[in-house]
């Protein structure tokens, strides 16, 4: 299954010349979008950048400065750690450092989206991306009919690499974990996901009574 | 699919999250480590020198300040135009034209087809349908280019596969009286509308 979607990959986006590149907008509806991260970022540096400004035009013409002489404030900052708490310093730093770690791990991280793409949407090939909670409850309709069970009894998790189906049987009704497992298989055959997710079938031991 | 610069979003946020977490490691690496102060001291009193020398050595002629003030200032300026254009940058691309081309009839001039025509085309053939609970159609501009956007919230338990599969033939039904083939993109999600929905019984 896995190298019918392999070859499937590479006229995903090579249907439409003409067109723009369809990877990269497939890339980004996989991956999520650091815009508001930026946004804050940006934002941050233009307010301490106006502040720079204010006191150096300041300082310019000859005025007393707003809040604190940039002087005073570089000696300061090179007299460190003395004329401060510690502990006031510590937080500071530590404050400034989370913030690092939040905007380093926005960029660095990969960010990827919980979404498939779908390759087995007809003949033509159209770009289709699917968000995974519409996977699990195809999937889980399918198992649900498989196993003659209520929709209460299943629950499916689908990861990028992974789907997982939690089946509880009605008490006294066995379940047949591979004629689920099949119809599971066959659906998600039918979807030809990108990157395909290996299905997995648990079938609980405690039934449950009255469904 | 917009036109958010996205690596210029994780080079320029990489950046700034270093320069932040060095800078407030230094300051916490003060305040509990001993050892950190004298070779800070020796350090930034070096740099400092350096930079009050530099300042009185382009004093205005004639005047008590510095000339690298006005520059900071305008240094800093340029920093803020940098900072809101990079703001402007983020979440752009959306159009309004799905298709500009040179009319070669009798008539002078070009044919334009807006993004209306395609959005209310397919809200309308998708509107009847018992298993969806909504659908949006954007037009982008990628790169100069249109493109569409059509994004199905379908009911729960609807197959994707299949879906995407009868929306293709509309759009291919759509394309075929705009006369032109259109970059599209369909986006199958899920919202508080699918959530919370009835779930769809027959198909």
């Amino acid at each position: 299954m896995s190298s019918s979607v392999d070859n499937r990959r590479p006229d995903n986006g090579s249907r439409r010349d003409n067109g723009p590149d369809m990877r990269r907008v497939l890339y980004r509806e996989t991956h999520s979008t650091r815009a508001a991260v930026s946004v804050a970022a940006a934002a941050l540096v233009l307010v301490l950048a106006a502040y720079g400004v204010l006191e150096s035009g300041v300082h310019a013409v000859g005025q007393p400065a707003w809040l604190i002489e940039p002087q005073v404030a570089a000696q300061r900052i090179v007299d460190l750690p003395a004329g401060i708490t510690p502990l006031l310093l510590a937080a500071i730093g530590g404050v400034l450092a989370m913030l690092g770690l939040i905007f380093l791990l926005n960029g660095l991280l990969p960010g990827k989206r919980a979404r498939h793409l779908l390759a087995g949407a007809g003949v033509e090939g159209l770009p289709v991306v699917v968000d995974d909670e519409v996977i699990a409850s195809s999937l889980a309709r399918r198992a649900r009919l498989a196993a003659n069970v209520t929709p209460e009894q299943v629950m499916v998790v689908v990861s990028q690499r992974q789907v997982l189906v939690n089946v509880r049987p009605t008490s006294g009704i066995p379940v047949d974990q591979d004629r689920v497992l099949d119809a599971v298989r066959d659906e998600l055959d039918h979807m030809l996901l990108e990157p395909a997710p290996v299905p997995r079938v648990i079938v609980a031991p405690s039934g449950v009574i009255g469904a | 699919m917009n036109s958010t610069p996205a690596l210029l979003n994780r080079i320029l946020l990489t950046v700034l999250g270093l320069l932040l977490l060095g800078s407030g490691l230094l300051l916490v690496m003060l305040a509990t480590v001993p050892a950190v102060a004298p070779w800070w001291h020796s350090w930034s009193a070096a740099a400092w020198a350096g930079i009050t020398e530099l300042f009185s050595s382009t004093r205005f002629p004639g005047g008590p300040e510095s000339w690298l003030w006005i520059v900071m200032a305008l240094a800093l300026l340029a920093l803020m135009g940098l900072m809101v254009a990079w703001i402007a940058q983020q979440g752009k691309g959306r159009s309004n034209l799905l298709a500009a081309e040179y009319d070669p009839g009798e008539a002078p001039g070009d044919v334009r087809i807006g993004g209306g025509v395609a959005e209310q085309a397919l809200k309308q053939a998708l509107e009847g349908r018992p298993d969806l609970a909504g659908a949006t159609i954007t037009t982008y501009s990628v790169k100069g280019s249109p493109a569409l956007k059509v994004r199905l919230l379908p009911r729960q338990g609807v197959a994707p596969h299949l879906l995407a599969a009868e929306v293709s033939e509309l759009i291919r039904a759509l394309e075929s009286v705009v006369g032109k083939e259109i970059p599209v993109l369909i986006h199958i999600g899920a919202g508080a509308r699918t959530r919370f929905g009835r779930a769809e019984r027959v198909r």
